[in-house]
């Protein structure tokens, strides 16, 4: 179940609204083209994503998961990145115990000036998961 | 459930990539049958208005509007739907434009993504709530502690808007640390000169009436928040009507008990009941429990006696009150001070007997000090020689590692009056940077820099200084060995927060930064906020600045408070926001400890956490970390944002 020609990975974007969100509409206004794999989901902080989004969106047929925060010490409610943080680790752990790579779950920072840092993200987090091949959770159970 | 889809062109931007015919299309297979309205410039005039009227007469239960980024125009379509007569909360926007259309380079691929980002809409906006922005009565009236450049200005300004404000302030006098300066750099103005018009104000002009000035007072307790807080204020007793006492001094003169002056460094007497130093405002002495002979058991009534305005005036019988006010804003205007300069070895700071902090020195320079502005060595004599140690523990990471920023100012200010007091005296300034930023405070260092009596030596650490006494008794500041006489030394300490921040912090919750000034909100955006709303910060005790800049943070203080607060306007709260169900709170507490604004308490009784709407800033953390599932966040909801997800999935 690899890299078969053809696959187009899908992946959720969870993205904060006060940095990352921003970044990906600064990536909008420099018209630079990125693939267009990630959907996103607006959230208020980085610390709303509730890990079982995360899991929840797995189990509907993402290949990949991709959360946007502010860079550390930036968020606009002070410290919602640093409980997005701990609830990643906590993840990766809880989805390599499902046998998901941890690669299919980012965490990433990209400011509200990062136009080009948040293309260059979702290029290497589709490239990433284009090369896992798509995620098949009843398998792998 | 009616759903309308309104679909913007955007000109070509957005119509250029991704087809209306195939979103048309592709709505028609949704199962919640939405209509598909297409606009070419929904934000344009003419395009809200032909919104509007299709809201109208369509009358949809819930809207879905793909256009461009929310952060655009989410607040311009829902003010639509409010002229439409719906709720606003009703409408979800899809982001096609800088996150689809302008991205994506092939038109089909730009489609298929766009189709995929309305369906997860329309299923999410299924789900949205119509919400409502709760109305809340507040008290207009403000709150500031400290009574300095920053808290006069601003508690001065409040009350010309109207405002009742609550002066407090810890010391007998108004004026904060420049009013016991003799003069303030950049222009050498003299500082009580320059502090009069603006106390005077405070305490008999035309609004004075709305300013009740406290004191020898500090604050003991707040509960409550923004817009509703209670305050307690202990007011100590001056045992002086500040109302009746003219400010004769009959009683000073008769007061038989001595003591040091704190307010002179120590360095000239007191009287039991004496004024603070000559000069201060509000002109009335203050009576010392600790050292008045009736405080130790002795029938001792001389001040009483030689009061000339009456029986009323002294009351030897005054005690410690607690009042309470309702305010609706605090100003946090607590200043500075300087660090302790002996914890620095080899200053000679308490051991050597001309070593002197700046503050110390200031009040040599002051008419109204212990040595009536004359510069004096201990033993009696003009010194020869002065050395200046700038950066006395700043820039440090033994001790302060910034750089306070006024020091340098300072120090050349002392140059120009130590020049024109004693013009023969040498002045060496012992530095490790020089800033002088600005436009103003280059003259003072120029004029240090011409003086002909005066030299600058750099050094690298304050290790390579030492102050010391030779054999013969004459007091030097050696560098790296290289010694010079230096028959009076001040230490340019590095500018720490106020006394009792940390105490006022715990009080009412603010945090600190790792220096112990009070933390900004941003410290970009919101600099003159502290991390508690309603709470602003204003001076000195957010970080060392000059007088300037702390009557301009007094005036940003007010800002915050007329803007936020109006009389006879109800506070407006934001719907987007956390509540907790209580019957589904296990009381675990999670959720206090990892929201950011302090905005969630435990219910002892209930066993429940609630969430105060008022301090609540939305982020939704809480929602994420409750095991329980107990919290809702409003408009994010974990039920909204899981159909958004496998919309856009499927
Ligand atoms: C040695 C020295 C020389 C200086 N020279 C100059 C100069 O020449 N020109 C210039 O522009 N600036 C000068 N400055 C800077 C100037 O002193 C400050 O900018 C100014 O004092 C800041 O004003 P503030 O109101 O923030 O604080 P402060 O002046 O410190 O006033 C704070 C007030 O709050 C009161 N207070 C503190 N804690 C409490 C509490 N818990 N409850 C109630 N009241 C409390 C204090 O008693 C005080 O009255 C100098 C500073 C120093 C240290
Ligand atoms: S707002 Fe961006 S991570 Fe919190």
């Amino acid at each position: 179940m690899t890299t078969e020609k053809g696959f187009e990975p899908k992946i959720i974007g969870f993205l904060c609204n006060w940095c990352s969100y921003a970044g990906a509409d600064k990536a909008g206004g420099m018209q630079e083209p990125y693939p267009p794999n990630v959907q996103v989901i607006r959230v208020m902080c980085s610390g709303r994503v509730d890990p079982q989004f995360v899991l929840s969106a797995f189990e509907k047929g993402a290949d990949g998961v991709i959360i946007l925060a502010c860079h550390p010490g930036d968020c606009h409610y002070k410290e919602g990145n640093c409980r997005a943080l701990q609830r990643h680790s906590m993840l990766s752990l809880m989805l390599g115990q499902l046998g998901v790579e941890k690669e299919r779950c980012r965490l990433d920072y990209v400011s509200a000036g990062e136009g080009e840092k948040f293309g260059r993200v979702i290029r290497e987090m589709v490239e990433a998961v284009h090369k896992l091949g798509p995620l098949c959770l009843s398998q792998e159970d | 459930m009616k759903i309308g889809i309104y679909f913007c062109n955007c000109g070509s931007n957005i119509a250029e990539k991704i087809s209306s015919e195939a979103i048309i299309a592709a709505a028609k297979t949704f199962p919640e049958q939405p209509y598909v309205t297409i606009v070419d410039f929904i934000c344009s005039e003419d395009g809200k208005l032909q919104f509007e009227e299709s809201l109208k007469l369509e009358q949809p239960d819930r809207v879905v509007v793909a256009a461009c980024s929310p952060r655009d125009h989410e607040a311009t379509f829902r003010r639509c739907l409010i002229n439409a007569g719906m709720n606003p909360y009703l409408m979800q926007m899809v982001n096609i434009r800088e996150q689809i259309a302008w991205v994506t380079e092939d038109p089909a691929v730009a489609t298929e993504k766009a189709i995929g980002a309305v369906r997860g809409a329309v299923m999410r906006v299924t789900l949205q709530q119509p919400l409502e922005k709760k109305q809340l009565e507040v008290c207009p009236d403000a709150l500031v502690i400290g009574a300095g450049p920053a808290g006069m200005k601003a508690a001065l300004s409040l009350a010309e808007a109207g405002r009742s404000v609550v002066l407090v302030e810890r010391t007998p006098f108004i004026g904060g640390l420049p009013v016991r300066f003799e003069e303030l750099f950049p222009a050498l103005e003299c500082a009580p000169c320059m502090l009069e018009p603006l106390m005077g104000d405070l305490l008999h002009g035309d609004h004075a009436g709305n300013i009740e000035l406290m004191t020898m007072a500090e604050l003991v307790e707040v509960t409550g928040f923004y817009g509703n807080f209670i305050a307690k204020i202990r007011q100590k007793p001056r045992h002086v009507s500040l109302h009746e006492c003219i400010g004769c001094g009959e009683c000073v003169e008769a007061c038989p008990a001595i003591t040091m002056n704190v307010f002179n460094s120590n360095a000239s007497e007191r009287k039991a009941i004496d004024f603070a130093f000559a000069g201060v405002l509000p002109n009335a002495p203050f009576l010392m429990e600790e050292i008045c002979l009736r405080y130790k058991a002795e029938e001792c009534r001389a001040c009483k006696d030689a009061c000339p305005m009456g029986e009323d005036v002294v009351n030897l019988e005054e005690v410690e009150t607690i009042v309470e006010r309702r305010i609706g804003s605090i100003i946090l205007a607590t200043g500075a001070g300087l660090y302790d300069a002996s914890q620095i070895a080899g200053m000679g700071m308490g051991t050597l007997p001309d070593v002197y902090d700046a503050l110390q020195f200031e009040r040599m320079l002051s008419s109204t000090g212990p040595t009536g502005g004359e510069i004096v060595t201990t033993a009696g004599n003009a010194p020869s020689s002065v050395a200046i140690i700038h950066c006395v523990g700043s820039l440090d990471d033994d001790h302060k590692p910034y750089c306070s920023g006024i020091c340098c100012q300072y120090a050349f200010k002392f140059n120009h009056l130590i020049t024109a007091k004693l013009p023969e005296t040498t002045i060496t300034h012992y530095h490790r940077e020089l800033v002088v930023p600005g436009k103003e405070a280059h003259t003072l260092y120029k004029h240090a820099v011409k003086n002909k009596n005066s030299c600058m030596k750099r050094y690298d650490g304050i290790k390579d200084l030492a102050v010391t006494v030779d054999v013969s008794g004459q007091q030097q500041v050696s560098a790296k060995g290289d010694a010079a006489p230096a028959d009076m030394v001040i230490l340019c300490p590095a500018v720490i927060p106020a006394e009792g921040a940390g105490k006022l912090s715990a009080l009412l919750d603010v945090s600190r930064d790792s220096f112990g000034f009070f933390r900004e909100l941003h410290g970009r955006m919101d600099a003159a906020q502290s991390t508690i709303k309603g709470v602003y910060l204003a001076g000195a005790c957010q970080e060392p600045m000059d007088t300037r800049s702390a009557m301009l943070e007094g005036m940003a203080g007010v800002g915050y408070t007329l803007a936020g607060l109006q009389p006879g306007r109800t506070l407006e709260i934001e719907p987007i926001n956390a509540e907790v169900d209580e019957t589904h709170c296990a009381g675990c507490r999670l959720c206090v400890s990892v929201c950011p604004y302090r905005a969630i308490s435990f219910d002892t009784e209930h066993n429940a956490s609630s969430i105060n709407a008022v301090l609540c800033h939305g982020c939704g953390t809480c929602v994420a970390a409750c095991p329980a599932g107990a919290i809702t966040g409003h408009h994010f909801t974990n039920e909204q944002i899981m159909a958004e997800i496998e919309g856009v999935l499927k």
